[in-house]
């Protein structure tokens, strides 16, 4: 099969994502008391009410709505003031009701949008960017969102006896309730994705959006985020929609991305040799590298959805509303143009220490300790957060910046030793590098290994005097133009000062000695 | 006299009095159960250890002089209908496939007359999830009619109203989704009361329709029934439909009617099947009430002819929805040896439903497809707001309505055998679940032709149930408070 890129030069891919996040930060379920907890043992978190005992009802938990909200606002939704839970019937035996309680045509966020940055190599998968190229190559796409609602999870099934946990071959299955019930919004994007690539990066930025809210861990491997893909192609220049295909639970940004550039592929393939996509759902099997059919839709699935009489039309107030957006915190790209304006950080750098969920509080609690500083350590400091850390890290996965040993604290007492020239920038990896080895401070470093740059002027005129007048025949030669001899009379200088000479005043100082003192012979 | 056949008031004078204990009263309740219901087949299940217990609970309150910080059901002798949990009983739902369900929890309304004090005497029969209108869908037997044993107790609260009328208890709950407890008292002669939805919560209580459910009690008098809601009404944080009440209902029951505005609906009179007897009995009521000084005033509910069509799509609707959960998986009935999931779904539940659920729930997932759902549950949705206007209408020319509740009295076993004809029995009641009102059947003697208990229905505004209370009272001091039905009455009069 083709590169992506290639098959996108004639076809045009059409994406839309359906991301189901579940809200891991309440403290209990959708419709119930039971605790919300990752990992119980099997069935210690239920109740009548989330196990659809007979006579059970449901009352809705407010912080699920707060929750959802703040997400519709952070996405640019409208906030529908009434809507309305329904049920959606269908029987299955992780669904103790026999129907999931979800939310009509009507959800609570409505209408909103995504910009994406895309730039680096993913940009290239599109052909045709949406607006003028960005300062880096890049460009901005706007994603629709139409809408998110709120509703309840299932429970979970564990099939037996088969191979790897899959229905296929098993003997028995087993249920794990604790899961059902638990508050998941469903965020369905517009068919406005064009490339994989787009597509990773929404999603990236959703989960950066959620996590920015506080309203869940959206944790991938725990299943707490989790997204559909759908997709179809058209040919270059059409405007009609193809059929689509559906990737099911997607667990990870490089599957959505593989999986849905594999369905490009495999589409243009089927297209072009003259043949037909049927709707079904597949599956992304990371190992074989290809996608796999689950299921054929023939139908449309008959949910027979009506609203839920359990559950009385809600209606937001505006105070409500307003209430909660006052609680939204500064969102990543907000972030971003603030460390731009305040900080005079240049984009690249401001997005990367906006949207890096471990570099973000780092960065701003060192800008806090920095005082009148800012403008003057916030690029040093991003240096050494994009640049210095990882390069000093290396490999090491493991490494989590928020439990090492360097602190903001630390962090701004080493770029304030870079800035004043009390350390050189080869120093400063050095002494990062003892920081995080160590747990100590970089003045306590820097002391301990007579690191401090030696930048009184006088000292330094007179070890330059020293070293000129001890090397008067190199002087001489220098001064019949074998400039290249600067190089030694650092050196000497740096000798003289056990290392501890400021480069810069030594050569400053240097080279107005040098020149100011007219030759003794002149040149012929 | 039997305790069961006696009011609150004279049970809990004698309790008070220490004339008796209530560990007494309970066996005495009890030993009479267990006699009388061979003929009857009102209880499904007899909680013998569970009264004994709460009277022993009751008695030690006696000892401890504090019977009266009990509540208003302190020593009453209560049953309830077999849809509500009650931890640790049986909540069948009168059907083979819950036949073998143990409650692990209690129903809010079932734990609020405990907590008051009341006395669980046991389970009640009724119609198979509470779909039909004569207890004759009771996978375990019907319930025979206290007044005459061939005939129909109603339903499908038919086990409450009978265990009521033979004097077996003073109270019970039933649930009304569309007349449930209304005709049933009306056929056994006694009083039923469906407060406005919301009064009282529906936690616990197994859905037949969400929106239209609603628990009341049955008692002999109006006065037993108003404390009886006194203690079941108010707000429950685990039922989001219901509401904060604070009434007393037993305040105005003294007042009479003078200066009320009793409303009568002339289409209801005229209506096509209601029976000469029911006619007359409702007139009698209306210059009676008149006698007692109420004005009586006509009024007209237009769109409370649609109100059947719209019921029977709401209601089957939500029925198949809440009866979705009987899957047979986690409890209930299971037919086991499929070796696919959709054969054993199908099977446990074409087995463990009656024919009259199976075409509940057979409606209802038709009504609710795609396609369908659009000419049906819309309209009827739409019907719904109507009707509830009509109400607000008529009653802002009147205080409360007064009008039929069963075209006729109780019926033979066996006699209504097509569904439709069943369904029309309903025809005066469902219009007030659809508008979510309350409404009460309040007995007027017996029927001139049948000999049987007729009962007249009283309507009252939303969340003004006081009102109806308060008509039934006076009728009540024309008519007298329910008999026990003759053939139960107590062997030994006085106490």
């Amino acid at each position: 099969m083709r590169a992506v890129s290639e098959v996108l030069c004639d076809w045009e891919a059409v994406i839309g994502l359906e991301v189901h996040c579940a809200l891991t930060t309440l403290q209990t379920k959708m419709f119930c008391g039971c605790k919300l907890e990752f990992g119980a043992p099997p069935n210690t978190h239920t109740c009548p009410v989330c196990l659809g005992l007979p006579g059970a009802l449901p009352v809705p938990n407010k912080a699920a709505i707060e929750s959802i909200v703040l997400a519709g606002l952070a996405t640019n939704c409208d906030i529908m003031r009434r809507s309305l839970f329904y049920r959606k019937g269908y029987l299955y035996p992780d669904m103790p009701k026999g129907f999931q309680i979800t939310q009509g045509p009507v959800a609570f966020c409505m209408n909103g949008f995504l910009d994406l940055h895309v730039d680096g190599p993913g940009a290239e998968e599109r052909p045709d960017p949406p607006d003028a190229p960005q300062a880096d190559g890049g460009y901005v796409a706007r994603i629709g969102i139409e809408r998110i609602h709120l509703e309840e999870d299932a429970g979970k099934m564990i099939h037996v006896g088969g191979d790897g946990g899959r229905i296929a071959g098993a003997t028995h299955s087993l249920v794990d309730y604790n899961r059902a019930g638990t508050p998941l919004i469903e965020l369905v994007t517009r068919p406005d994705l064009r490339t994989p690539e787009e597509a990773r990066l929404f999603l990236q930025k959703l989960r950066r959006v959620f996590v920015a809210l506080g309203i869940s861990d959206c944790s991938m491997e725990k299943g707490s985020l989790r997204a559909d893909g759908n997709i179809s192609l058209r040919r270059r220049g059409s405007d009609g929609l193809g059929v689509k295909t559906e990737l099911k639970n997607i667990n990870s940004f490089k599957h959505l991305h593989d999986g849905l550039a594999y369905e490009i592929c495999r589409q243009a393939a089927v297209l072009e040799s003259g043949g037909t996509i049927r709707q079904e759902t597949r599956h992304w099997d990371p190992v074989s590298k290809h996608t796999i059919v689950m299921r054929v839709k023939e139908t449309a699935d008959d949910y027979r959805m009506f609203p839920d009489p359990d559950l009385a039309p809600y209606d937001l107030s505006d105070e409500f509303v307003a209430r909660v957006r006052a609680k939204l915190p500064e969102l990543p790209d907000q972030k971003a143009k603030r460390f731009m304006a305040d900080y005079g950080l240049p984009d690249a750098d401001a997005r990367i220490l906006a949207t890096r969920v471990g570099l973000t509080g780092f960065f701003e609690a060192g800008m806090a300790i920095a005082g009148d500083s800012v403008r003057m350590f916030a690029k040093p400091l991003a240096n050494l957060l994009v640049n210095d850390v990882p390069a000093a890290v290396g490999t090491d996965e493991s490494f989590d910046l928020a439990a090492s040993p360097l602190t903001p604290a630390r962090a701004i007492e080493l770029v304030r030793l870079l800035v004043d020239g009390s350390i050189s920038s080869r120093q400063g990896k050095e002494v990062l590098a003892a920081v995080l080895r160590d747990d100590e401070d970089p003045a306590v470093i820097v002391a301990a290994r007579g690191m401090a740059q030696v930048s009184d002027i006088a000292v330094i005129e007179s070890v330059v005097d020293a070293v000129l007048a001890a090397n008067a025949g190199q002087v001489a030669r220098y001064r019949d133009g074998k400039r290249g001899l600067i190089g030694y009379f650092v050196g000497q200088c740096m000798k003289a000062t056990d290392g501890r000479g400021n480069p810069r005043l030594i050569n400053e100082v240097l080279a107005r000695k040098l020149d100011e003192q007219p030759p003794a012979h002149p040149a012929s | 006299m039997e305790f069961g056949c006696r009011d609150i008031a004279s049970i809990q004078a004698g309790l008070r009095a220490r004339r008796f204990s209530a560990v007494e009263l309970a066996e005495s309740v009890l030993a009479r159960v267990h006699a009388q219901d061979v003929r009857l087949h009102a209880f499904l299940e007899v909680t013998d250890e569970l009264a004994l217990r709460a009277a022993g609970r009751v008695d030690s309150a006696i000892v401890a002089g504090a019977f009266d910080e009990l509540g208003p059901l302190a020593g009453v002798p209560i049953a309830y209908k077999d849809n509500m949990n009650l931890a640790g009983t049986h909540t069948t739902c009168a059907s083979r496939m819950l036949e073998n369900y143990v409650s692990p929890y209690t129903a809010t309304c079932v734990k609020r007359t405990l907590d008051v004090g009341a006395i669980p005497i046991g389970k009640l029969n009724m119609d198979e999830f509470a779909f039909g209108s004569s207890t004759e869908t009771s996978a375990f037997g019907v319930t025979r009619n206290p007044w005459e044993l061939d005939r129909v107790p109603g339903g499908s609260s038919g086990g409450s109203a009978a265990a009521v009328a033979a004097g077996m208890v003073p109270v019970a709950l039933g649930s009304d989704t569309g007349g449930s407890v209304r005709q049933p008292a009306c056929f056994c002669g006694v009083v039923g009361v469906k407060p406005t939805y919301g009064v009282v919560s529906r936690y616990g209580v197994v859905a037949f329709g969400s929106s239209l459910d609603q628990v009341g009690p049955f008692a002999r008098t109006v006065r037993d029934a108003a404390l009886a809601l006194n203690a079941l009404s108010g707000r429950d944080p685990l039922d989001c439909t219901s509401q904060e009440c604070t009434l007393d209902f037993t305040a105005n029951l003294a007042q009479g009617v003078a200066g009320m505005r009793v409303g009568v609906v002339p289409a209801f009179l005229e209506a096509e099947g209601l029976s000469a007897e029911v006619k007359a009995k409702v007139e009698e009521a209306a210059e009676q009430l008149s006698r007692l000084g109420a004005t009586i005033v006509e009024v007209e509910l237009p769109n409370a002819k649609a109100a059947m069509s719209a019921y029977y799509v709401l209601g089957p609707c939500e029925a198949f929805s809440n009866l979705s959960r009987f899957d047979g998986l986690r409890y209930g009935y299971q037919d086991a040896g499929h070796d696919d999931l959709g054969g054993q779904y199908e099977a446990s539940r074409a087995v463990g439903f009656g024919p009259e659920t199976r075409r509940r729930i057979m409606l209802g997932s038709y009504l609710l497809s795609s396609g369908v759902y659009e000419t049906y549950y819309y309209p009827a949705q739409q019907v719904r707001t109507l009707i509830t206007q009509d109400y607000v209408t008529a009653f802002e020319a009147c205080d409360c309505i007064l009008g039929p509740v069963s075209p006729t009295a109780a019926w033979r076993f066996g006699e209504r055998s097509d569904p439709r004809s069943m369904y029309l029995s309903d025809m005066f009641t469902v219009s007030i679940n659809i508008a979510g009102n309350g409404g009460m059947s309040v007995p007027v003697g017996v029927g001139a032709h049948t000999g049987l208990p007729v009962g007249v229905q009283l309507v009252a505004p939303a969340f003004r149930d006081a009102n109806m209370l308060r008509v039934a009272a006076a009728l009540e001091t024309v008519y007298g408070p329910a008999p026990t039905a003759p053939g139960f009455a107590s062997e030994r009069a006085g106490d």
